[in-house]
């Protein structure tokens, strides 16, 4: 595929995306229903639910990736790790933001040490320590080796950091009656945020790519040294 | 099998050799953890820490830091003279040097720890005798999850310029479910006499068993990195 085809694909895909965000916007704000309640503050939730499973969906991203980057070592993986690190931080804290401006009306507190909002500050922590601790490093390989394995390590904590939290008393809604047009703005929420973080990710795995081909021209895909055999050639 | 726990042994009584005749890791972690402790009791006045909540956070607080020296030094002894090149030519599985790290790593953090929690005890004059034997237990097996990390991302960072600073930002939001687990437990246990087990047991047991693996797992890489 030619550079302009690509750049008009990206364009095109930007375009829809911002259309559709602008579509389920308006549905949120005139269409579906206020809540008796908690007023408007609730429709907040139609940004916070799907934010919240894509973060979860870009953090399995960066584990697969630093997986792969363990077993093949190819700086591509990295580069595809720290995209999605990049994006995972962006949507937590959306997720913390939308749910202080939730706990404010619904409790009347910014902050609460309820179970999830506790989980959502130590899955921000443990992502923003990942784009934290790059630049720290120097040498490239060395910083794609202890960012792989942090990012295996902290998506495992991800379930227990769950189940500790659970052991906080909680005042979350664990589940919320929505009418049938509430349950459709929500749903119909998940497509244009399911395209942001795939562009928004792509996108900045690109610009990755490019500071790579800039800062080490010649790259050496493999980090550990290949043997070659007595007299034969490379 | 029996080779390869003579070569945890030997490997850990060389780091606890090295460090009992030098003596340069048990003596600053120690004191840094007191001043830790001295710091909060004065900070947070008289009578803060009586409740097994506060006494046993702020005893965290001191293992935490205590632990990220512990990890770095006892790591930084290989990288010296090439001692990490002369040990990876020895013919001894990469699962028995962590084990062995660990298993120093661990003897150091519980020394830490018997000169600690009766300084904390004192200041804060927390009553231990309702339950010694399960504070015991919580903190030694939190202590391992958190020195099975430790062990591991040190073996990671102690090339890079920022070894310290770098260790501590990787290993504490990784350990905060076991700060969280083990201190609600406690509190549990100290105020309201619940028993320990149940979920909180299982989680920090998990904990261990999901890091040990994943770090004994890794550490060849990283070791050869």
């Amino acid at each position: 595929m030619d550079s302009a085809t690509s750049k008009l694909i990206s364009r095109l895909y930007w375009l829809v995306t911002f259309c559709l965000l602008v579509a389920v916007t308006a549905m949120m704000a005139f269409w579906t229903p206020r809540e008796e309640t908690m007023g408007d503050v609730q429709k907040i939730f139609y940004i916070h639910l799907p934010t919240a499973i894509s973060t979860f969906i870009v953090c399995f991203v960066v584990f697969v990736a630093s997986v792969m980057y363990l077993l093949q070592r190819r700086s591509w993986w990295d580069d595809v790790a720290f995209a999605a690190a990049k994006v995972a931080v962006l949507l937590a804290s959306i997720v913390l933001l939308t749910g202080m401006i939730w706990g404010r009306s619904a409790w009347g507190h910014w902050w609460t040490w309820s179970p999830r909002l506790t989980f959502s500050l130590i899955l921000w922590l443990l992502y923003v320590v990942y784009l934290m601790i790059r630049p720290s490093i120097e040498s490239s390989q060395r910083r794609a080796l202890i960012c792989a394995v942090y990012g295996v390590i902290a998506f495992m904590d991800v379930p227990l950091v769950y189940l500790s939290v659970k052991l906080l008393p909680d005042i979350h809604p664990s589940s919320i009656q929505l009418s049938p047009d509430m349950r459709t703005t929500l749903l119909a929420w998940f497509v244009p945020m399911g395209m942001l973080v795939i562009g928004l990710v792509v996108t900045s795995f690109k610009i990755n790519r490019l500071h790579r081909a800039i800062s080490e021209p010649v790259e050496e895909e493999v980090d550990e040294p290949r043997l070659v055999p007595a007299g034969g050639n490379a | 099998m029996n080779r390869a726990i003579r070569h945890i042994a030997l490997l850990t009584l060389k780091d606890l050799r090295i460090e009992a005749r030098g003596r340069q890791t048990i003596g600053l972690v120690v004191v840094l953890a007191i001043l830790i402790v001295v710091v909060l009791a004065l900070g947070l006045g008289p009578g803060s820490g009586s409740s097994g909540l506060s006494a046993t956070a702020i005893l965290w607080v001191a293992y935490l830091f205590g632990g990220v020296l512990i990890f770095e030094k006892t790591m930084a002894v290989e990288r010296y003279d090439d001692a990490l090149a002369g040990l990876l030519l020895a013919p001894i599985d990469r699962g028995s040097i962590f084990a062995a790290k660990l298993l120093a790593n661990l003897v150091l953090m519980f020394t830490l720890a018997l000169v600690v929690t009766p300084v904390g005890i004192m200041f804060f004059q927390f009553d231990l005798s309702v339950a010694p034997g399960g504070f015991a237990l919580v903190m030694a097996i939190s202590m391992i999850g958190y020195a099975a990390i430790g062990t591991l991302f040190a073996a990671l960072t102690s090339s890079t310029r920022l070894a310290g600073g770098l260790l501590a930002m990787l290993v504490f939001p990784v350990t905060l479910p076991v700060v969280l687990v083990s201190t609600r437990v406690l509190a549990n246990l100290f105020e309201h006499n619940v028993s320990i087990g149940g979920s909180g047991l299982a989680i920090l047991i998990a904990f261990d068993v999901m890091f040990l693996t994943a770090s004994w797992l890794v550490f060849e890489i990283v070791l050869e990195a």
